[in-house]
């Protein structure tokens, strides 16, 4: 009973330094340092792309394979194409990026924050004057949405081209049918849920891998804690996210 | 590569039972938290998903439930419990052994006639291969009971169908067994290999981990289609 | 033991920590490694206990390359060899005791005789009453003394010691170095400082030269 009350008090301690973040990144967002967000945007986003195709590929395989063992229980192949589309632009992709991404960007972004702040730069920049927000962290939170975010499209279009793949190669199913299906029975709403949710994930996690950064506690090990705690958290909130947002967006787009 | 130098290491010393029970504890509750919480929403949203895609296609969102158990069962229990025990199981154990081997310590370990593959790795190479199966029936068995609930709840429809075992046979436990060993194995040995590895100070450990969460994860991806792939002649 | 280094040479990246490094450390000697920060004073004991290897020459242990060994060949030739770090590497999850047992234990000895010598090393660097504690709640003089603690008790034929009395008070460094001084003649002593020293009696000096970027 008590670790499930320590749960819920961590959880509304997070939420509110996650709110707080937001809140000062958010008066920040016109006057941002444009070398920073470049920087990271190169960091989190442009390092980031090998892993995102090559995920891109894996899900896409598997989602056609997957679907295709489903469509084929109706006897339905030719839709194969739909139900492997409708799956990866509504679920899989920002899901599974989501949960890579958090890895890879989240545990980075911790880290490297966790660093400055035990080295002391960020209290030094106070130091003289400037503000540690609008130099660096602000920055840092905005090249990571839009990261997740370009990554998400990138990833979706390796993705596709897999599917489609892999639907020739272990379906026997001709590209044109697959994509032909595709085309046909994916509207705007369906590209459009897969987006809100890859841009609410890439916000979870810039926002609460700065969090856990900025949080550490000093020390080799607690530079590991951060980024272990931010991957943690970002995987978290990412499925919470996911639960609220999916019948939401179904609601919304039908 | 690493699996082959720790088996050579096991062949002269064995870890110590003890040790491999404790991490069992660590990493099975450790993880448990999120990978129930985590699956119960999966679980919650496939519904949504299986609800919009039966209400254009047949219409009825029983018809479909039997097939989303089996899909479940084979796929998303194994990959989805993976993942996020991946996540979780890797950052932590590439931010202890990292953190380790950054303030000498794994070093130390060797100096003191103890072999760090069989007192660090090789506990919590055991612990996950046992560890990570039961997380995934934790994860399956959540997700199922969440589906479930939410079908009669939300939707007002039959909840029962979603566990109805109609399209599920020995094969897709086998598919979900294999894949959950397989990265059982694998995500201790992805975390190890990153966090020994870590030379440096602070800024090391923290590569350490993204690194080890990173491959840990993609691992699991790229089991989860290996094996998907090799048992789709027995679909 | 008979340690040798012929022709050894450490890089880290760009940083080059020894050159051409050649030196025999025979069975029973005593040698001072010495030289000012980034010197390489940590790498030339880390390349004895075959912790690092030499990116070019080779380290030898009783006129056997170690390159040359086989892991469990090399494992148990390791087991000669005991060192105290600089960082005192003390693993953090395990009681005092416990840290300094260890080199018992794994070389086969029964937990009685384990504890019991453990404790007698303690003893004699002025730590009883800290077995049961865990190494964060003590000072960085004691984690110090724990890990020469660590180091001496399974009275290996070769002791290397990275800077010991750093962090230490004088009345526990003088304490500290006439232990090490009266250790048996037929062991052979490695101890690094960062300054010329002559506590060590019957030593020979390894001076070190600082090399250009070497971090300190």
């Amino acid at each position: 009973m008590r670790a499930l009350g320590r749960a819920v008090l961590g959880l509304l301690g997070w939420t509110g330094a996650v709110a707080l973040l937001a809140g000062r990144c958010g008066a920040r967002l016109g006057g941002l340092n444009g070398a920073e967000l470049v920087r990271s945007l190169v960091s989190f986003g442009a390092r980031s792309l090998g892993l995102a195709a090559g995920a891109g590929a894996l899900i896409g395989a598997t989602v056609v394979l997957q679907a295709g063992v489903y469509a084929n229980q109706f006897g339905a192949r030719l839709y194969t194409g739909w139900a492997a589309g409708y799956a990866l632009l509504w679920e899989f992709g920002p899901l599974l990026l989501g949960l890579l991404m958090a890895a890879r960007i989240g545990a980075r972004n911790a880290a490297e924050l966790a660093l400055l702040t035990i080295h002391g730069q960020l209290e030094g920049l106070r130091g003289i004057s400037l503000d540690p927000y609008r130099l660096l962290i602000a920055p840092r939170v905005v090249a990571g949405v839009l990261s997740v975010l370009a990554l998400s499209q990138a990833t979706f279009l390796v993705a596709v081209g897999f599917e489609a793949l892999a639907a020739l190669a272990m379906l026997g199913l001709p590209l044109r049918v697959f994509l032909g299906a595709f085309a046909e029975m994916l509207h705007l709403g369906d590209v459009i849920a897969g987006l809100t949710k890859s841009l609410a994930f890439g916000l979870a996690i810039a926002l609460v891998s700065t969090v856990a950064g900025l949080r550490v506690e000093g020390g080799a090990r607690g530079v590991g804690r951060a980024a272990a705690s931010a991957v943690l958290v970002s995987c978290a909130t990412i499925f919470g996210l996911d639960f609220l947002l999916t019948p939401l967006l179904a609601k919304v787009l039908s | 590569m690493l699996l082959g130098r720790l088996a050579q290491a096991l062949r002269w010393e064995r870890p110590s039972w003890k040790a491999v029970l404790q991490q069992v504890v660590e990493l099975g509750l450790g993880s448990l938290g999120l990978v129930a919480t985590g699956m119960a929403f999966f679980g919650m949203v496939i519904v949504t998903i299986a609800w919009a895609q039966a209400r254009k296609y047949t219409g009825n969102i029983t018809v479909v439930g039997p097939a989303y158990l089996e899909l479940i069962i084979r796929e998303f229990a194994p990959l989805l419990s993976g993942l996020l025990a991946a996540s979780r199981q890797a950052a932590a154990q590439s931010a202890e052994l990292g953190a380790m081997a950054v303030n000498e310590q794994v070093e130390a370990l060797e100096l003191s006639a103890a072999d760090p593959l069989v007192e660090l790795v090789a506990p919590r190479f055991f612990a996950s291969l046992v560890a990570l199966p039961a997380l995934t029936i934790v994860g399956a068995m959540t997700s199922v009971a969440a589906a479930s609930a939410t079908v009669s709840l939300a939707f007002g429809a039959d909840g029962a169908s979603f566990a109805n075992t109609r399209f599920v046979g020995p094969m897709d436990v086998a598919c979900a067994g294999v894949k959950a060993v397989l990265m059982g194995a694998y995500i201790p040995l992805a975390a190890a290999y990153r966090g020994l590895g870590a030379r440096g100070g602070a800024a090391a450990v923290g590569e350490a981990v993204t690194d080890g969460v990173v491959e840990a994860c993609f691992g699991c991806l790229s089991i989860d289609f290996m094996v998907a792939a090799a048992f789709l002649p027995f679909t | 033991m008979d340690l040798a280094l012929k022709e050894v040479t450490v890089r880290f990246g760009a940083t080059t920590a020894l050159e051409g490094l050649s030196r025999a450390f025979p069975q029973g000697s005593r040698t001072f490694v010495w030289g000012p920060a980034g010197s390489g004073k940590t790498t030339v004991l880390k390349c004895l206990a075959g912790l690092v290897e030499p990116s070019a020459g080779q380290v030898h242990w009783d006129g056997r390359r170690v390159d040359g060994l086989s892991r469990r060949d090399k494992r148990q030739r390791q087991r000669d060899l005991a060192m105290a770090f600089q960082t005192d590497a003390l693993f953090d999850s395990a009681s005092v005791l416990d840290n300094v047992a260890l080199p018992l234990l794994r070389r086969g000895a029964l937990a009685n005789e384990a504890t019991r010598r453990s404790r007698s090393v303690l003893r004699s660097l002025g730590l009883e009453g800290t077995e049961h504690l865990a190494p964060a709640a003590l000072s960085g003089g004691m984690r110090k003394r724990v890990g020469l603690a660590r180091a001496l008790v399974a009275e290996t034929p070769v002791l290397l010691a990275d800077d010991p009395l750093a962090g230490l008070d004088p009345e526990t460094a003088r304490h500290v170095t006439a232990m090490l001084d009266a250790l048996d003649a037929r062991r052979t002593l490695v101890v690094s400082q960062p300054e010329r020293s002559t506590w060590l009696s019957g030593a020979t000096e390894l001076r070190l030269e600082p090399h250009a970027g070497a971090e300190p």
